[in-house]
């Protein structure tokens, strides 16, 4: 990380200094196994001693969903969940929804449909839709507002996000019949 | 977060109300974390015990019991109960209000027994439970007791539950058929917003009008005069507009960041006509 980073990250971060206590668990398919900071959040574990920098950290009260992961396969904002709370579990980011190099069909779509602009709100948005397109992999568009209602855009107004998701589905369906 | 902090899941309801026994006002009982962790975030709790309650299987039931009646235990998500046919079929305020609460990756985490023990006089999913004249159970070592949740309530975030109880689950009473009840929220935006106005209604299959609302005063509130008022009334077509005006007496809202007193006012008088006026439309012939 360098000194700017480190700077504000420790802005919305501080160590308790109690003794760490482990964690075990999965994260984009790797086990890992830490000791950590008994008071941090499961986003400041993701961020701070994974250094996985994609999560982002926007209100740190659920509000806003920029720090939605995939936990045990369902979307939750990681700035909710106490990292202790994660021993055992299966964890996915941004950082593993591509493969071997490669964006995934969803993260290509976002792309292709100037579906961001910032930035800022778009691991939380991929993560949403990912949740919501393994759970229901041909939603209406009702389903795909109510699914990324809870993560905030002031860039792009949406629309471009909600045609990135319906061509995403289109296409893994496509994928999927070959 | 204080100079102590001992995170722990126990693996059976005994072992749980032992360690609240022990820890009492030291402890905090923690379901989907979704209200707690902001709390711990803003430092405006410091427990020095956070007691998980996941990983006790006996909570996480939604269940029928004796009686056609309804057990919800503690430890299941808003999502888990908006997504059960139980509670679509025979609870549809419920499903409502569940559907309405803050968003979908939220109410993955937050329980339903969680949005009770918060104590918000938003508290979204309190009216629904409020009209279906829901009972919370609340163990501790020392035994076992059932209230209404009605009764639950004592002021802004404040409940009859003593540090060293847990609330064990909710009961459902059981419905019959023909039954219609609704929830209607009005929030600035979809998604993340607390609401301004929450009305729940419930027409009961001997055409009773059972009614509550949120957000209007200092707790999630039961509209017992207003009640009073519909089921003495002769069904006319004034009906909903003399519920929509009969509501201004019973609420005591206030001005915040969301809206003003009196446009909560003026609203909530728009939301228990629309109530009422569905629950007669569509049950009450």
């Amino acid at each position: 990380m360098c000194a700017e980073h480190e700077h504000k990250a420790a802005q919305t971060y501080q160590d308790s200094g109690l003794p760490r206590v482990l964690l075990n668990c999965t994260v984009n398919g790797e086990n890992v196994s830490q000791w950590i900071d008994p008071t941090m959040s499961l986003l400041h574990f993701l961020r701070h001693e994974l250094n996985l920098l994609g999560t982002k950290e926007g209100c740190g009260e659920g509000e806003c969903g920029a720090c939605t992961i995939i936990f045990n396969g369902r979307a939750v904002n990681s700035c909710l969940v106490l990292a202790q709370e994660a021993e055992g579990s299966r964890i996915l980011t941004v950082e593993g929804l591509g493969q071997e190099g490669q964006l995934s069909i969803l993260q290509q779509e976002f792309i292709k449909e100037d579906a961001l602009q910032c930035g800022f709100c778009t691991p939380g948005m991929l993560m949403s839709a990912r949740a919501l397109l393994d759970r229901n992999p041909e939603p209406e568009e009702e389903e795909i507002k109510e699914a990324i209602a809870g993560n905030l855009c002031r860039c792009t107004g949406y629309y471009p996000i909600i045609e990135a998701i319906k061509k995403a589905s289109e296409r893994e369906k496509e994928a999927s019949q070959r | 977060m204080d100079s102590d902090f001992l995170y722990i899941k126990p693996p059976s309801l005994s072992d749980l109300l032992n360690h609240l026994e022990s820890w009492g006002e030291k402890s905090k009982v923690l379901a989907g974390g979704t209200d707690l962790l902001v709390l711990l975030r803003r430092h405006d709790l410091s427990p020095s015990y956070v007691v998980d309650i996941k990983g006790i299987e006996e909570l996480q039931r939604l269940e029928e019991v004796e009686g056609g009646d309804i057990f919800l235990g503690a430890g299941l998500t808003v999502n888990e109960a908006a997504h059960s046919g139980l509670v679509q079929k025979r609870y549809k305020a419920l499903a409502d209000a569940a559907n309405k609460l803050a968003s979908y990756q939220l109410r993955n985490r937050a329980t339903v027994v969680g949005n009770i023990c918060n104590a918000s006089p938003g508290a979204d999913l309190a009216g629904p439970l409020l009209v279906f004249d829901a009972k919370v159970q609340i163990v501790s070592t020392q035994g076992k007791r059932e209230v209404l949740l009605q009764d639950f309530f004592t002021g802004v975030k404040k409940t009859i539950l003593r540090p060293q109880e847990l609330l064990y689950g909710l009961t459902l009473p059981a419905v019959t058929a023909g039954e219609r009840s609704i929830y209607l929220k009005l929030a600035r935006i979809k998604g993340h917003d607390l609401g301004i106005v929450g009305v729940a209604g419930r027409l009961d299959s001997r055409k009773k009008f059972h009614l509550a609302m949120s957000s209007v005063a200092p707790t999630p509130l039961r509209l017992t005069r207003l009640e009073a008022l519909l089921n003495g009334s002769s069904r006319s077509a004034e009906l909903p507009d003399q519920a929509a005006e009969a509501v201004q007496e019973e609420i005591r809202p206030i001005s915040d960041v969301r809206a003003s007193a009196a446009y909560r006012q003026h609203m909530a008088g728009v939301l228990v006509k629309r109530v009422v006026q569905y629950l007669v439309q569509e049950g009450g012939e």
